[in-house]
């Protein structure tokens, strides 16, 4: 038998005990489901580069279990404040009612943490077509997370916020698991922030479903700790005529990853990942996505933009499927990294996987240094090195960010991408 | 104004400019004529600070100041305005925020108040006016998907809101039209000064009938080769480069 990792050895050894605090504890269900979570992680472990979807991703500094003395824990960019309508936050992955402010919720929306629905007796499963053993752990270790849930027709104006911070003082992970459905033709614009301070590591799941003709603005800002692994899971279905757009901008972490899953399950759906991701010093930030497209007549797009400093490091690794009877598909994809040191790099693999015969597909990946002669045109007009970079990198970021819909966060995270450059 | 003195520059290893002498003082207008690959694009980028150019002898002194000691942004803070022969298209870079960013980093540098927006917008419109440039190329990025007269024309721009004390033209005329070529000769006669001063760099005698120079100069295989006032530049017209360098 293969050896287990020191950090899944752990994990095991405490499971027991942990069932006793974990919410939902008296239910049957639940207690069954996070055993056969666990069941599932102990045949896998953590992820390990001999797997395929792991190759550029080498998570041994979390799961060798050694402490992580050599971070400063520090937060990647400032804590910031966006002016949410609505808010629900979580510290060290527990749902706080003394900071969310849910007095305002509008009907319609209902929010509600996990740990209360789990307590309800609600259905979770353990269903990953992929198998992915940190779903399985997730699942095994759930402790909160919200649901959140808009009913049919029901258009929410305003961001509703969704914030976890991390204190660094919760040495075991943050298993949080989230649930957004929105029922046909309803629509939300939401904002999840993770930022923090220490060393931790962080493991949202988030399981998506938009109704007929709904549509979902899911913006993410991962300001995690520079000490900190943060391995996000997304998956969203998407039914006829449903919108699905996400836009994740990452500055934090050590190690990230942002996985993120749509399957495409009705005609005239769309689906857009989009996002920007600024790393420095020794970070790595991957982003994985699969976009499956099960039907005719629908679209996905996805681009990404990373500006890498210093040593750090950037994944894109992109999939489109597109089964045999969906035809008429579009699914475009483009990943493009701006390489600011000798030492930063990127990996990119993008997979096309095209079953049907009349589907319009485009995929590139591109990355580059600052175009030096721009560099020197800007000089020689007075502009100094330094804030010609800023002008040529924020120019690099400038279409990915412009293409964000709602005004409040574009202004939110230009200013972060601003915040970014000065500290640079 | 300027000196230079018996300058030698290299670009990876090989020598382009081999002894250059040459000084203007402050209102003169001079030309530098010569054929492919004597070194007049390498002049240009070794005095307004290019990377990659590296001087190996000589010095050249800007108003009283060891030039080659200053920064490419330095230089144009201090009023050296280099007009490229290929200007560089910034895709994302909005022509306005550019011009703007860039006038006030040099007013900064002079301790000057810096422009607002609306401040800015006015000065701009007073330029494009004058010059007789339609103003929508401000909306646009940094001589993207620009002809080649409008990014000739947009150097000239730069170079009205700027007013330089020391213009360098890059053969400016190459790839122009009669009509665009007559805007760049009158943005520089616009700035012509007792005080200011400018550098022509051309292959061909054509600039110089609408902006008249006060000296000519040829430059053949880095060094100059003679020189002499506007009447050297119609004899080069006539003759050629061979028969001149040769004398």
């Amino acid at each position: 038998m293969k050896s287990l990792s020191a950090l899944a050895q752990s994990y095991i050894e405490r499971f027991d005990t942990a069932l006793e605090t974990l919410p939902g504890q008296s239910s049957r269900s639940i207690t069954d489901l996070r055993k056969a979570g666990l069941e599932k992680f102990s045949q896998q472990d953590f992820p390990n580069k001999r797997v395929e979807e792991w190759r550029y991703t080498n998570l041994s500094a979390l799961t060798k279990g050694a402490a992580n003395e050599d971070s400063s824990g520090a937060p990647a960019l400032a804590a910031s404040s966006f002016d949410a309508d609505f808010e629900i936050v979580f510290i060290d992955g527990i749902f706080s009612e003394n900071e969310s402010r849910l007095d305002k919720l509008p009907q319609g929306l209902s929010l509600s943490s996990l740990a209360t629905e789990l307590g309800n007796g609600a259905v979770f499963s353990l269903n990953d077509e992929e198998d992915r053993s940190l779903i399985a752990l997730n699942t095994a270790f759930m402790q909160d997370g919200f649901c959140l849930h808009v009913t049919e027709n029901t258009q929410i104006s305003g961001v509703l916020g969704i914030t976890f911070k991390s204190t660094g003082t919760e040495t075991h992970g943050l298993h949080i698991r989230n649930r957004i459905s929105l029922d046909d033709g309803a629509s939300l614009t939401m904002l999840e922030r993770h930022e923090g301070k220490g060393s931790y590591f962080s493991n949202p799941v988030t399981d998506i479903s938009i109704g007929n003709n709904a549509r979902l603005d899911h913006y993410k800002f991962q300001n995690e700790s520079v000490s900190a692994f943060h391995l996000a899971l997304t998956d969203v279905e998407i039914l006829q005529g449903g919108i699905y757009k996400n836009f994740s901008f990452s500055v934090g972490a050590k190690i990230s990853r942002n996985e993120l899953k749509t399957v495409i399950l009705g005609s005239d759906a769309e689906s857009h990942l989009d996002g920007a991701y600024l790393m420095r010093g020794e970070q790595h930030c991957d982003t994985t996505t699969l976009t499956e497209h099960k039907v005719p007549q629908n679209i996905s797009n996805q681009t990404y933009k990373g500006v890498l400093d210093d040593r750090a490091h950037g994944v894109f690794q992109g999939k489109i499927h597109i089964a045999p009877n969906a035809q008429q598909v579009a699914g475009d994809q483009l990943s493009k990294a701006l390489l600011l040191s000798d030492y930063a790099g990127v990996d990119c693999k993008p997979e096309l996987e095209i079953y049907a015969d009349d589907v319009k597909c485009s995929h590139g990946a591109t990355s580059g240094e600052l175009d030096d002669d721009a560099l020197f045109y800007l000089q020689a007009r007075g502009i100094s090195e330094s804030n010609a970079r800023k002008i040529l990198i924020e120019a690099f970021l400038g279409d990915v960010l412009t293409s964000i819909d709602n005004d409040v966060v574009r202004e939110y995270f230009n200013t972060q991408s601003a915040l970014w450059l000065q500290n640079s | 104004m300027l000196e230079i003195k018996d300058l030698r520059a290299e670009i990876g290893g090989k020598e382009i400019l081999k002894g250059i002498n040459l000084t203007i003082n402050p209102g003169e207008i001079h030309a530098v004529m010569g054929p492919n690959g004597a070194g007049k694009s390498t002049l240009s980028y070794v005095l307004s600070g290019r990377q990659g150019y590296e001087v190996t002898a000589g010095s050249v002194t800007y108003q009283g100041q060891n030039l080659l000691d200053m920064d490419p942004d330095v230089r144009a803070c201090s009023g050296i305005f280099l007009a490229f022969q290929y200007p560089v298209e910034i895709p994302g870079v909005a022509s306005a925020t550019f011009l703007k960013t860039a006038l006030n980093a040099q007013r900064k540098f002079r301790g000057e108040e810096e422009l607002d927006a609306i401040q800015f917008l006015k000065l701009v419109r007073e330029k494009t006016k004058e010059l007789g440039i339609k103003d929508d190329m401000l909306k646009r990025a940094v001589n993207v998907g620009f002809s080649g007269g409008e990014k000739k024309r947009n150097e000239v721009l730069q170079m009205a809101l700027l007013e330089p004390q020391l213009m360098l033209l890059d053969e400016t005329d190459s790839g122009l039209d009669i009509d665009a070529l007559k805007v760049a000769a009158d943005g520089v006669n616009r700035l012509r000064s007792p005080e200011r001063s400018a550098l022509i760099i051309t292959h061909y005698q054509r600039l110089l009938d609408y902006i008249v120079p006060d000296f000519v100069h040829v430059l053949a295989d880095g060094k100059i080769v003679k020189s002499g006032d506007k009447s050297l530049a119609l004899e080069l017209e006539e003759k050629g480069y061979a028969e001149i360098s040769a004398a």
